[in-house]
């Protein structure tokens, strides 16, 4: 894109005869990737035509491919002062600057330049986290998947509430908001007890706090305290009852106990608040399956994996189904999901033959 | 809103995040304390695992104990399977040097009034395994002469320890060819082709080599998780009759599947009159070796249902045990596993098909924070179901820095079977300890069954049964034309399976008797299904006695 700008720039764009001798051999070594060739050559073209821009534009360039960042910077910003709508020049400035850790002065560059994702990046190190998410989201848009932008985005969300929270945390360190926000992080931090204790005291200042019931779920959840993971669960289906999650959650942690048949009822529920929930699909066949009903749970399986064909929940989905056929007889089909299985543990890396850390 | 893939990847996400565990001290006491804690002056043994600040994996892995009546006296004595020196750092090769009797494996001797003599010298057992990492233990008679065998595995070579019938052991590794060699862990005799004399089966963990051990963990050391070091094969020796033995690994098809064993059980689970294999491989699937009944064995652990949890996840078997817990009448699968795993339970439903039922039996509920080694399924109270024993620990004996939710040192496990579903009993051990390997017999014959555990860096637990007033029965089988001890035997009292074997746990031997739980039954009948394929009933059997049944000469 820059290279057919410059290129067209150079048509229009009167020069003296010996300066687009030069321009012409740089643009050749650089077509060459000779960038230290193409850097003296049109250095030479902007010391021949001190007015040719394009030389400028071109020597920033030729330094940027040849990682001299800094080095470009001085000729871009005197192709910008030849010409200021140069969106290449605003372009490759805002790049060089960025990359010199000049954020803010990036950012009208690449404003210009209309280049969201580098603006982005700037404006998260800016600390303009609000402006940085929207244009993360436009350049996600346009380029979806891109690891980097999800990075980006992952890094300008976080900070962003970050930032939220720190705010809350300066201003109303007794709210229950901020004692739930305090047990959010010690969760992450897996300080479990510290946990406990804040979501705790965020519900005794405000009781009827739906999600800290289901984050303190979580916390019994985790240490498999599943009477009060269920307690707390119950709770928040209390106050939320069109909450799947909830009653995913309390489905699940009945099933641990050992209590299928209430497991099951609960997750039936859940199911029927929002149908297509992976999870809640597969924890319901094995409800199912525990409860001595092969037949439902062979069918939210299936339905899983309607949903769902690569993921570890299809694998899991296609694990159980191969056990289920097995106990019916039924051994094509279930060696037929066995080795849907397989193949999905071969392509996640495998799970036979590796271990995670004891 | 959530939903979706959406829910499903901060669902994964928070799945991630939360690892941690239920204290051990929590646990709470819902029975009466099933056994006294013996003090340690009884077996005054310290197991020697030698832990370095550069922490070599091998250190957090022993090691065995056996219950065996060595000198047919009638009451069992105590084999203790030593560690051995570890340089800080490692020596390349590493000599682990036994010399200092403290890093000597231990025989106690049980007289008639209850205490123990160590008698490890007398017995020609002093200094044993020098030069190699002492790990577990394995009992048997393998020449049919009627005193008990013993075979010590290690890291190294491993002895094999002929008991010469005069309270006296001779080591006759070499010449019966089963010197093994690199790291064997649990080991057990088993007559896989009903040929009447007993087989060896070794597990084997993995490849590690002191001159290529691995430094795990960040800002301090932590012992390296074993997918950080290669698979290997277990081993399998077939008894010639002569003293000596065949390595048919390869030829049996076991050693066609490399693994990171560390138990390993035995049962006829399809009833095709021939014993069967489970190992318990750690951080991959656990393999079901069936015996075609040929010499040969296929894996079929995938296939079975009997390899990987419930959600298909790899699980860090350890111990194992391969006891009918339902009395079904089939034997089912018990794996002790680390934390987050929760003990797997596979239950056999017939068929060549196993169902996981971790979740269905309360093991799961109970398990979902323990870390567990040497297991076993005994009817502690006599009242026909058998309880099921974990000895529990963290492997890593600095796993509260990684996770301070996480614990070293745990309570042993004693779960209370009410027909079929597990709940949490009182052991009576009341300090967590490392606990490993773990034994069970009637130490003192008064028909309740008792447990010893080993424990790192301190002396081993002697749990003694308190007793009550159930009804009970232990068989001793006296083989004819099975192997002499009858391992192998399915035997059937009032409706109660086991499975007569020494092996299972981990690292560790057990009781050849069998021992029946019969409440207030006062009459029994006794159906046996020897090795050799004889069917024998005894009918009208008295309870409370000891009851040796010798296999019919013919069939």
């Amino acid at each position: 894109m820059i290279q057919t700008t410059l290129a067209l720039l150079l048509l229009w764009q009167a020069g003296s005869p010996d300066a687009l001798q030069h321009m012409q051999a740089g643009t050749e070594a650089d077509k060459q990737r000779h960038f230290d060739v193409a850097i003296t050559e049109f250095r030479k073209a902007t010391e021949l035509d001190p007015s040719l821009t394009a030389a400028f534009v071109n020597l920033g360039q030729a330094y940027m491919e040849n990682h001299e960042y800094g080095s470009a910077i001085p000729p871009l910003k005197r192709a910008l002062e030849l010409n200021p709508d140069l969106t290449p020049a605003h372009q490759l400035l805002g790049y060089a600057l960025l990359s010199q850790g000049y954020a803010a002065e990036a950012i009208p560059h690449l404003a210009k330049a209309q280049d969201a994702t580098a603006l982005g990046i700037a404006e998260i190190q800016t600390g303009n986290l609000k402006e940085a998410v929207e244009n993360l989201q436009i350049a996600l848009a346009k380029q979806p998947g891109d690891p980097d932008l999800l990075y980006y985005l992952g890094r300008a969300s976080g900070l962003l509430s970050k930032q939220s929270v720190d705010t809350l945390l300066a201003a109303y360190p007794d709210s229950a908001r901020a004692h739930q926000a305090m047990g959010e992080n010690y969760f992450v931090l897996r300080q479990m007890p510290q946990a406990e204790k804040e979501f705790r005291a965020a519900l005794q200042l405000r009781p009827d706090s739906p999600e800290v019931h289901l984050e303190l779920g979580e916390v019994y959840a985790g240490s498999s305290q599943w009477d009060k993971a269920v307690e707390e669960y119950r709770a928040q289906t209390k106050l939320q009852p069109g909450n799947a999650e909830a009653f995913y959650r309390l489905g699940d942690s009945l099933l641990q106990q050992g209590k299928v048949h209430d497991a099951r009822t609960v997750l039936q529920h859940s199911d029927h608040l929002q149908t297509d929930m992976p999870e809640t699909l597969y924890a319901l066949g094995k409800a199912s399956a525990l409860d001595g009903d092969p037949a439902a749970a062979e069918k939210s399986w299936k339905k899983l994996l309607a949903i769902e064909k690569d993921t570890t929940l299809a694998g899991q989905a296609h694990f159980a189904l191969a056990g289920l056929y097995r106990k019916q007889g039924k051994t094509g089909d279930a060696a037929k999901e066995m080795q849907e299985f397989q193949k999905l543990q071969a392509s996640a890396g495998g799970a036979s033959g590796q271990s995670s850390q004891k | 809103m959530l939903g979706g893939k959406g829910i499903s990847k901060l669902l994964r996400y928070l799945s991630r995040v939360v690892y941690f565990l239920m204290p051990a001290v929590c646990i709470a006491a819902l029975t009466a304390p099933m056994f006294e804690v013996k003090p340690p002056r009884v077996v005054d043994f310290t197991l020697q695992n030698s832990p370095t600040a550069q922490k070599y994996l091998i250190e957090t892995m022993p090691g065995g104990v056996a219950l065996l009546d060595y000198n047919n006296d009638g009451l069992l004595d105590i084999f203790l399977v030593n560690g051995g020196r570890i340089t800080s750092p490692l020596l390349a090769p590493e000599n682990f040097d036994r010399h200092d009797p403290k890093y000597w494996n231990r025989l106690y001797h049980q007289s008639k009034d209850g205490t123990f003599t160590d008698v490890t010298e007398q017995a020609g057992l002093a200094n044993a395994g020098d030069g190699n990492y002492g790990m577990g233990v394995a009992v048997g008679d393998y020449d049919n002469d009627g005193y008990p065998d013993l075979y010590v595995t290690s890291y190294g070579k491993n002895i094999l320890y002929h008991n010469n019938g005069n309270g006296t052991f001779t080591d006759m590794t070499e010449r019966a060819g089963v010197a093994g060699g690199g790291w064997s862990v649990s080991a057990g005799f088993f007559d896989y082709d009903n040929d009447g004399k007993l087989d060896l089966f070794v597990a084997r963990y993995m490849i590690w080599d002191t001159k290529h051990n691995k430094d795990c963990g960040g800002s301090f050391h932590t012992y390296c998780p074993p997918e950080d070091f290669p698979a290997t094969t277990s081993i399998l020796y077939h008894n010639n009759g002569d003293g000596t033995f065949t390595d048919v690994s390869e030829r049996s098809g076991i050693a066609a599947k490399k693994g990171r064993a560390l138990g390993v059980a035995f049962a006829d689970y399809d009833n095709d009159g021939f014993p069967d294999i489970f190992v318990a491989n750690d951080g991959m699937q656990q393999y079901l070796f069936h015996n075609n009944g040929n010499g040969t064995f296929t894996e079929l652990g995938l296939e079975a249902g009997a390899a990987l949890s419930e959600d298909g996840r790899r699980l860090s078997g350890m111990g194992v045990v391969f006891q009918d817990y339902d009395n079904d009448g089939r034997p089912d699968v018990i794996v002790t596993e680390l934390p987050r795993e929760i003990y797997g339970v596979y239950h056999y439903d017939g068929n060549g098909s196993f169902s996981y039922r971790s979740l269905e039996t309360g093991l799961g509920a109970l398990s979902s924070g323990s870390s567990g080694w040497g297991v076993g399924l005994e009817d502690f109270d006599n009242d026909g179901w058998k309880y099921l024993f974990v000895a529990q620990s963290h492997v890593l004996d600095n796993v509260e820095k990684i996770d301070p939710s996480l614990h070293y040192l745990q309570l042993p496990m004693l779960a209370l079977n009410h027909n079929g579903r597990f709940e949490q009993a009182d052991s009576g051990v009341t300090q967590p300890i490392a606990a490993r390997g773990a034994a069970f017999g009637d130490l003192n014959n008064d028909g309740w069954e008792d447990v010893v555990v080993t424990a790192l860096g301190e002396h081993p637990l002697v749990l003694m049964n308190h007793g009550g007033k159930q009804h009970w029965l232990v068989i001793s089988l006296r083989g004819t034309r099975s192997n002499r001890d009858g391992l192998g035997a399915r035997v059937i009292v009032n409706g109660q399976t086991r499975f007569a074997t020494t092996a299972g746990s981990y690292l560790s031997a057990s009781d050849k008797r069998l021992h029946f739980g019969l409440g207030a039954t006062t009459t029994a009948k006794v159906e046996i299904q020897w090795p050799s394929g004889i069917h024998q009933t005894l009918n009208d059997i008295h309870p409370d006695q000891f009851l040796e049944v010798r296999e019919p000469e013919k069939p």
